[in-house]
């Protein structure tokens, strides 16, 4: 049984980082704090939902197609976010607020407030030996964090496109100094980005559902993750989901699920008052 | 039977309460924290007033101001709790907060109701001021001037905070905190003091709320939209001026209530997020910064 | 591209004097103008869009017979944002401005209380779509506010059907932090353990929780046998693909709101088999007598809006019927339709609809409303409780954790 927990509590986890990732990349290279986040997420889940039930694409081929429709439609936003000027992280979070009430009410007009599912790609598997269940979105959800947290390691850490990335997140200026395409890899970072949001998408319309109103909690979920592995630690969000996946697992195990928010919210604050730049990055040590 | 303008003052009442609301998180604000987590304050605002008056039957005018002190209270507890956390940590830290509030408050049924909220709070009593009888719990047009009065207040309070003394200190912390204390600022003194003035003031406009409405419920008054509002209205209007965070209620809740629900019932939202977007474009620091250029320009 | 901020603000103001100007209404004439007032827009949209189609499905029949005393009726439709200040605005606004003769519609009691309270001060009827909560009938007498559903109406049924139909001895209960469903899940508790029933897991959590694994591992340590799941139709699609996905060991699963609902049986699939849900009615499940009506509405709804309409939709279609019927008996009686006219005639209305028998008693609630509990057997909703509306047989225990699609 406790296989079966742990088993949930890491997919719950990989679900809450791979919501997150597309946002902490954007957010890290171009601090432009995202707040339609939720709603992309949900477009992502549409498409998966209009191929999957119209034309019958198997699952897994929903996968690259909204990754590359949500890597377009990041750069639609992107265009519109280069547009704002200083406060500029204040300024995109109320301009991106203002586009998630346009695209919540446009996919509302579209798509109706009907709640949908993406179809399941299967049943579940039994694991041998334990009375615990695997199901097939649980499967994609740790293959695909795990893929994507890889490949975006691999990009950073193995590649001058990567490094230069890296140099945009820790510090933008000296980064420009160096010789940094700054405005380059701010495009960058909204294309792959968005990509990662896409293949967030068909895993959202499976494991939650899809609703033109439900993109807020997916924005929350991408805000809190972000922030709590630390900015611009794109690999630590793993990490982090993982580590509030499995806080809030065993909260609603043991404490029930009413007190689930309070113990998250507890915990969330005793972790960052533990390491006030974010749990997973470096302490910083004094400058000499 | 009411008069038949009772929606203007309706309206622009809550204008007031949301303008008010705006003042009390750019206070804090100020001070170079982007709070996420007011809700917390007016959440605990409403509840303190309604249970206050429910439990001890005392008069709705001292449950506003047991309401503004529950905000306080727990402001107090960010103040100290939350000392040592900055930026986009601190805001996180804010957002998580609001859940120990609302939880306890959504649990602990024999003291709060727990989800079935409390119904039924009464409204603010007529106050007999002399010759003149003031009724600020039924009718809309002394609901209107109370709110008024209040939005005064706070306005003047906020403005102490950009152009005084005391916002000179404020303004310090802000752009360098540790210069600021180089040279003598009370950097902890201006972030508590900024920190509990805002939590009392978001308290009193969440316990105003509670007996307006006659009604609460946490995920009504501890909702993410409490949070969002002052922030979105401020940023509209201009944070750096006295009249800003007001501009952008009075610009953006008017419309929105008395305009666009009319015109579009169903896509409102839509042209509320234009509106938005446009004005962020246009204005980057906020509509009173742009007004402030124009009557430079004119008057040179 | 730089917009100028310089143009802007004119071309703003101008829209605005347009826009202001043309929504000043004159004198109205001949039409009969009803408002309602639905969360159009956000989380609560899917049920009060289904509220807002039932009332004009209503408006709209009624003027296809000819109006009321051949006046047509217009609808004023307003969205209410879920927040209760909205609300009032929009009450306010429909009373004032567009001077609407009734109100209907509503979906959550936190808006529909405040709404009843301005109907009272007005003097404008009121007849709620889809309110539930005791508190707004017991608190202050409103002879303006009237409801054509209330909680008695499905928490009798529901409890009647667990302790006759399944009689089980362990039961879970599991319902969302909202008023109505705190509300409903106390009287069932109290009402089961009455009736010797074990209440084993009492668990409350909040609407737009992703996963429920942890809950469904402690449901099936608690051996369970019945499981009410007080959330609604999004907390029913997580839930149930959880519960089938784990294997969870259960014999009946009963979600008295969001099951009953076609569109839930879609995309849910074969995982929605054998599920008990309640519905107060549903395109066969209607009350007897009112056969060729309700198969009507069902055509014709479908025609005009290309859906099928559910329960939800018929709360909004009883409640502007409820309003038009009203209006006619005024009418026909040469009066004016005032608040207290039309008020009157609504307390004494006795009609026979598809929904339910509807009249009210002295306090404005629904004397006839009573839920029926159905069970989704073959993709179709069936009624199966009680005997006497049941159309199917009870299938119980519901067979073991669907198999995949």
């Amino acid at each position: 049984m406790w296989v079966q927990i742990f088993l949930n509590a890491f997919s719950l986890g990989s679900f809450y980082a791979l919501v997150a990732m597309g946002f902490a990349l954007i957010f890290g290279v171009t601090h432009a704090f995202n707040l339609a986040h939720g709603e992309l997420v949900l477009l992502g889940g549409y498409l998966a939902y209009w191929l999957t039930r119209s034309f019958q694409v198997p699952f897994y081929w929903t996968l690259p197609f909204c990754m590359l429709a949500l890597a377009l439609g990041a750069l639609l936003l992107h265009l519109l976010v280069r547009k704002v000027r200083e406060p500029f992280e204040l300024n995109s979070l109320v301009l991106t607020f203002g586009v998630a009430l346009i695209l919540q009410n446009g996919m509302l007009s579209l798509f109706s407030a009907d709640y949908r599912l993406v179809p399941a790609a299967g049943g579940p598997v039994k694991l041998p030996g334990f009375a615990a269940y695997l199901s097939p979105a649980q499967a994609w959800l740790l293959a695909l964090s795990l893929g994507a947290t890889a490949a975006l390691y691999l990009l950073l850490k193995r590649t001058f496109f990567g490094k230069a990335l890296r140099a945009t997140i820790q510090n933008r200026e000296a980064a420009e100094l160096a010789g940094v395409p700054i405005r380059r890899m701010r495009l960058a970072a909204f294309v792959i980005g968005g990509s990662l949001v896409g293949l967030a998408g068909p895993l959202f319309g499976q494991m939650a559902y899809l609703h033109p109103a439900g993109g807020m909690e997916a924005t929350l979920v991408a805000i809190v993750v972000t922030i709590f592995a630390g900015i611009g630690q794109i690999r630590g969000i793993l990490l982090g989901g993982w580590i509030l996946g499995l806080a809030e697992t065993l909260a609603v195990y043991w404490g029930g699920a009413s007190w689930r928010e309070l113990v998250s919210g507890v915990l969330l604050i005793l972790f960052l008052l533990w390491r006030p730049e974010g749990v997973l990055a470096p302490k910083r040590r004094a400058v000499p | 039977m009411a008069p038949g303008d009772s929606i203007y003052f309706r309206v622009l009442a809550m204008t007031c309460l949301y303008g008010a609301l705006a003042f009390a998180w750019n206070l804090h604000a100020l001070t170079g924290v982007v709070s996420l987590g007011h809700a917390a304050f007016f959440g605990l605002g409403a509840y303190g007033s309604a249970l206050a008056v429910h439990y001890w039957k005392i008069s709705p005018w001292w449950g506003l101001l047991l309401g503004g002190g529950a905000g306080a209270a727990y402001g107090v507890a960010w103040a100290v709790v939350f000392r040592n956390l900055r930026g986009p940590y601190l805001a996180l830290a804010t957002l998580a907060s609001v859940q120990v509030p609302q939880v306890i408050i959504d649990n602990w049924e024999s003291v709060t109701f727990g989800s079935l909220g409390v119904v039924g709070i009464p409204a603010l009593p007529p106050l007999d001021l002399g010759p003149v009888r003031w009724d600020a719990g039924e009718d809309p047009r002394g609901q209107y001037y109370l709110l008024l009065g209040f939005l005064l207040l706070v306005a003047g309070i906020h403005r102490a905070a950009i152009s005084s003394r005391w916002g000179w200190a404020i303004r310090a912390v802000r752009e360098d905190e540790v210069a600021a204390s180089a040279i003598g600022v009370n950097v902890w003194g201006a972030r508590f003091q900024t920190l509990v003035s805002s939590a009392f003031l978001t308290g009193l406009c969440g316990a105003l709320y509670a007996h307006l409405i006659g009604l609460v419920e946490p995920p009504l008054v501890f909702s993410l939209h409490i949070s969002a509002v002052p922030l979105v209205f401020t940023i509209f209007g201009g944070r750096y001026q006295a009249y800003g965070p007001f501009l952008g209620a009075l610009v953006l809740y008017p419309l929105d209530q008395l305009l666009f629900h009319a015109w579009l019932p169903a896509g409102h939202a839509m042209v509320y997020g234009l509106v938005i977007v446009v004005a962020i474009l246009c204005f980057p620091q906020g509509i009173a910064a742009w007004l402030q250029e124009r009557v430079k320009s004119v008057w040179s | 591209m730089a917009l100028r901020g310089r143009s802007v603000i004119p071309v703003f103001g101008l829209v605005f004097l347009f826009v202001l100007a043309a929504s000043v209404r004159g004198d109205e004439g001949a039409p009969v103008r009803i408002g309602e007032i639905n969360p159009l827009t956000g989380k609560l949209a899917t049920h009060g869009g289904e509220i807002h189609e039932g009332i004009l499905y209503a408006v709209e029949e009624c003027n296809e017979g000819g109006g009321l005393r051949g006046r047509p009726v217009e609808l004023v439709s307003r969205d209410d944002q879920s927040r209760p200040e909205v609300a009032i605005h929009q009450a306010e606004d429909l009373l004032y401005r567009e001077k609407v003769v009734a109100l209907v519609g509503g979906y959550v009691d936190s808006l529909v209380g405040p709404v009843s309270v301005l109907a009272r001060k007005h003097e404008v009827p009121y007849v709620a779509s889809a309110s539930l909560q005791r508190a707004l009938t017991r608190q202050a007498p409103n002879p303006f506010f009237f409801r054509v559903a209330h909680l008695d109406g499905i928490v009798v049924p529901l409890c009647r059907f667990v302790s006759r139909a399944l009689s089980p001895r362990r039961v879970a209960v599991l319902f969302a932090a909202t008023p109505g469903a705190a509300e409903m899940a106390g009287e069932v508790r109290e009402a089961l353990e009455k009736d010797g029933v074990e209440i084993v897991l009492f668990e409350k959590f909040r609407p737009g929780s992703p996963d429920f694994t942890p809950f469904l591992m402690k449901l099936k340590e608690s051996g369970a046998e019945v499981l009410i799941s007080g959330g609604f139709f999004p907390d029913h699609l997580i839930l149930v693909r959880q519960l089938r996905d784990l294997r969870i060991p259960l014999k009946a699963y009963i979600g008295p709101w969001g099951v009953a609902y076609p569109g839930f049986v879609k995309e849910t699939g074969p995982a929605a088999e054998h599920l008990f849900g309640m519905c107060a009615w549903g395109p066969g499940i209607h009350m007897p007598g009112t056969d060729e009506a309700s198969r009507r509405f069902v055509r014709r709804f479908r025609e005009r809006f290309g859906k099928e309409p559910t329960t939800t939709t018929m709360h909004g279609y009883t409640s502007a019927r409820a309003v038009l019927e009203a209006a006619k008996g005024v009418l026909e009686e040469g009066r004016d339709l005032a608040g207290e006219a039309l008020r009157d005639k609504l307390a004494a209305l006795d009609i026979l609809l598809p929904m339910e028998r509807l009249a009210f008693d002295s306090r404005g609630d629904p004397l006839h409303y009573e839920q029926v509990v159905v069970q989704i057997q073959d993709g179709e909703i069936q009624a199966v409780f009680p005997p006497e509306r049941a159309a199917g047989e009870v299938v119980y225990p519901m067979e073991g954790a669907a198999t995949a699609p």
